[in-house]
């Protein structure tokens, strides 16, 4: 994908200018709600004696605010919020989205720079007060609780003659049996396509994958490997290094003399 | 939109919307308003995670595949983790910086980290105007800090902490990463033929620059200087090297130290202290006769050796104006700092004749062995003058104030010499005596001529007396019938005669060899004419 990657400069050319806007947590849950065309209020520009006013108002529908667990609760949010205008000072903003399509496209775009910077402010309000009451309850509640019990609790761990997951265990077991001794020759097939696979191993795999007693397992593998007891792969066995063929994984196999 | 006239005011109202369903994530890209970046300047911009981070989460495959895995491995390491409680971060890619290139290769690069926190007490929203008049606002998932990254070399964490650990020491900072790109041009071309110079770099590097004399083992010595002696013509890069190692071949000490010193030599350091020296004096001391048998096999060695770089040396010699390159200085000061180095001895005498008036230089040269001091002789005239305040250094010399302090200190710096020389002739046998006396001679001679104005050549200040002349074979002598020789021939320029006349050859110093010139060109009287704005002297015959 040779466009992955490449900026599209259309936003810096045209010089697009934004606003970033900082808004309270509240504010920004409230137009989360918002419907159909995501309209959520109105802005006021005007000039006031030679200074800039804005001032955004929430609309009517949008005030209800909702407590934890999306109970409406009786607070509403204050509605007009002047906002504060900040210069963007020496620093250059810029503003970029990535755009992620189905075709799995990533496309990045630079939309433009940022000539001001504002801060939405709640105009202070009976409304506003009551929000931050509950907001303060709401937070000062503590994560962890300790609960007095009136009663013991006792559903867990009551005492059993046998445990199901121990029965199901014990027929697993009676159904395989045994480990009953193959020929060798079985065996060390068996080993050689093991060891193809990996290069060390321990005992206990060793005897998962072949299913041969342990004492019987030993002696094959005592011939034709060796038992590491130091360095980085203790007590695993490999392969003696005339057996062995691992360039590109591949394997040879040698016959050996019975 | 609605307009509402107020009496003193006037306001718009624009409606803003929130877009739910868009698929754009947006971000804020920041720069420091010191970089002075301008997004309309961009042609085309290419933008990608940084995904470099992604080995140190993600787990270090050992060996995949047969040789060398274990049946498991992977979920006995897992099982070993959670038993430890090792909690590793998941690698995000969201949070993974962005690297950002500008206008392509020859561009800027930027790398943008992300910041954190941002959303967590207040969220930020970008309001763009649309064209029906309406605001929409977007809220921004991310803001990342771009700043630019340094196409240009940087040291590295060790070397910057050595050069921390010189700073008071280094005036010329520039040289420092001049010296870094140098070594690396060096390790580049240079790999199996010069392992005894790489092996003295890296001792210079490593301890050697800091500490600028250290006492090595003769052995190490040796060896390097037996490697460089055969990989000297390996070398590429400066004509310093070479020229360094024509100088120091044959002089175990010295050889490694010039390595050592090159990097260090061209900066300005002060001079080190003088107990660095006090074990290596003893050591010549000890092998005082040796060393003489040194000095003279040294002596005609490098002057072999000193042909094919000694036009080198000589062009870096002569220029002693206040114009010269940087580079030249610097390898002036390293030859100095060799020369110097050769011999603690050497230095210090080197120092004390060509000029500080270090006292306390004194009483340490004065229980050296003299001998010692004519092993100084190579190039010590250039020395001398080039460098003046040189001398300083066994370790460095101060670039900046060569000429000036030389003419003030110039009656000091022959009492120091006189002093020396007295104290070595009573040390010393015969052969001592003649170069003792030659040399003071050439030093009153020469500081009569000092008293007068400054050379007619091109020198722009008069130089001190170096007193380090040894009487090498010369071929050229510096005479009047010479000088008439090559203006006849052509038209040359004071500096070229200088060239002619070099002063290891000649056995004079860079300033007697000035004086003398000028005294010939007097008596010869030449024409003049300018040639490309440079002054020629030619003869008619």
């Amino acid at each position: 994908m040779s466009e992955k990657g490449e900026v599209d400069l259309t936003g810096a050319k045209q010089n697009t200018g934004v606003w970033l806007v900082k808004v309270p947590k509240y504010l920004s849950q409230q137009w989360a709600k918002a419907s159909g065309r995501g309209e959520v209020g109105k802005l006021r520009i005007g000039k006031n004696q030679g200074k800039a006013e804005v001032e955004f108002t929430l609309n009517e529908d949008l005030t209800m605010i909702d407590s934890l667990g999306n109970k409406p609760s009786g607070v509403q949010a204050p509605r007009d919020h002047p906002f504060t205008m900040q210069t963007v000072g020496g620093q250059t903003l810029a503003v970029f989205t990535e755009t992620q399509s189905e075709s799995s496209k990533e496309r990045i775009s630079l939309e433009g720079l940022v000539v001001q910077r504002a801060e939405c402010r709640p105009a202070v309000s009976e409304n506003y007060m009551k929000l931050k009451r509950l907001q303060i309850e709401e937070l000062s509640k503590p994560v962890r609780l300790s609960q007095q019990l009136e009663k013991a609790v006792t559903t867990n761990y009551k005492p059993v003659a046998n445990h199901s997951y121990n029965l199901e265990y014990d027929r697993k077991k009676k159904e395989e049996g045994k480990r009953a001794r193959v020929d060798k020759q079985q065996v060390l097939d068996m080993l050689f396509s093991a060891f193809e696979k990996h290069q060390y191993y321990n005992i206990k795999d060793l005897v998962d994958i072949t299913k041969q007693p342990v004492s019987y397992l030993k002696e094959i593998l005592r011939d034709i490997g060796i038992y590491n007891v130091k360095g980085t792969h203790k007590n695993t066995w490999e392969l003696k290094p005339e057996y062995r063929h691992y360039q590109g994984g591949e394997e040879e196999e040698k016959e050996t003399d019975d | 939109m609605a307009s509402l006239g107020g009496s003193s005011s006037s306001s718009t109202e624009y409606i803003v919307r929130v877009p739910k369903n868009t698929s754009k994530k947006y971000s804020i890209m920041a720069f420091n308003s010191g970089d002075k970046v301008n997004c309309s300047s961009w042609t085309q911009a290419r933008m990608e995670r940084d995904m470099s981070n992604r080995r140190m989460y993600g787990v270090e495959e050992t060996e995949e595949g047969a040789a060398g895995s274990e049946f498991g491995k992977k979920q006995r390491e897992e099982a070993r983790r959670k038993k430890f409680g090792i909690v590793t971060r998941e690698f995000k890619v969201e949070d993974q910086p962005w690297i950002l290139k500008v206008n392509g290769k020859a561009g800027k690069r930027f790398k943008g980290t992300k910041k954190g926190g941002i959303t967590e007490n207040a969220s930020y929203y970008i309001f763009t105007q649309c064209p029906d008049g309406a605001f929409e606002a977007f809220p921004v998932n991310g803001w990342y800090n771009f700043v630019p990254q340094a196409k240009h070399r940087t040291l590295t964490a060790e070397e910057a902490e050595e050069e921390w650990g010189r700073r008071n020491k280094v005036v010329n900072h520039f040289s420092i990463m001049l010296q870094r790109r140098l070594r690396e041009q060096e390790r580049g071309p240079d790999d199996d033929d010069e392992e005894g110079e790489k092996g003295g770099k890296k001792k210079k590097k490593k301890g050697g620059r800091g500490g600028d004399l250290r006492i090595h083992d003769l052995e190490d010595d040796l060896e390097l200087s037996s490697d460089e002696s055969d990989s000297s013509g390996g070398e590429d890069g400066d004509s310093k090297p070479k020229k360094k190692e024509g100088d120091v071949k044959g002089k175990g000490k010295g050889k490694k130290k010039k390595k050592k010193k090159r990097g260090s030599d061209s900066e300005a350091n002060e001079d080190s202290d003088d107990g660095d020296f006090e074990g290596l004096e003893v050591d010549y001391m000890s092998d005082e006769s040796s060393s003489e048998e040194e000095v003279g096999e040294e002596k005609a060695k490098s002057n072999k050796e000193a042909v094919p770089k000694g036009i080198d040396e000589a062009s870096e010699s002569e220029e002693e104006s206040e114009e010269e390159k940087q580079n030249e200085e610097e390898g002036k000061e390293e030859e100095e700092e060799e020369e110097g180095k050769k011999t603690p001895v050497q230095m210090k005498k080197k120092k004390d004749s060509s000029g500080e008036s270090d006292t306390s230089e004194d009483s340490d040269i004065d229980g050296e062995a003299a001998s010692a001091l004519f092993m100084v002789k190579r190039t010590p005239p250039k020395r001398g003058g080039g460098r003046g305040s040189g001398g300083s250094s066994r370790t460095g010399s101060r670039p900046g104030t060569p000429s000036i302090d030389s003419t003030s200190t110039s009656n000091t710096l022959r009492a120091a010499a006189s002093k020396l020389e007295q104290g070595k002739r009573q040390v010393v046998g015969g052969s001592s005596d003649s170069p003792a006396a030659k040399r003071l001679k050439m030093e009153s001679s020469s500081t009569a001529v000092t008293t007068q104005s400054p050379a007619p050549s091109g020198k722009s200040t008069p130089q001190p007396p170096s007193g380090k002349s040894t009487p090498s074979s010369s071929d050229v002598q510096l005479t009047e019938e010479a000088v008439r020789r090559y203006l006849i021939r052509k038209p040359m320029t004071t500096k070229d005669l200088l060239k002619k006349f070099q002063t290891k050859r000649t056995g004079l110093s860079s300033e007697q060899t000035v004086n003398v010139l000028a005294q010939i060109l007097k008596r010869l009287n030449p024409e003049r004419k300018n040639v490309n704005d440079k002054m020629h002297f030619y003869l008619t015959e």
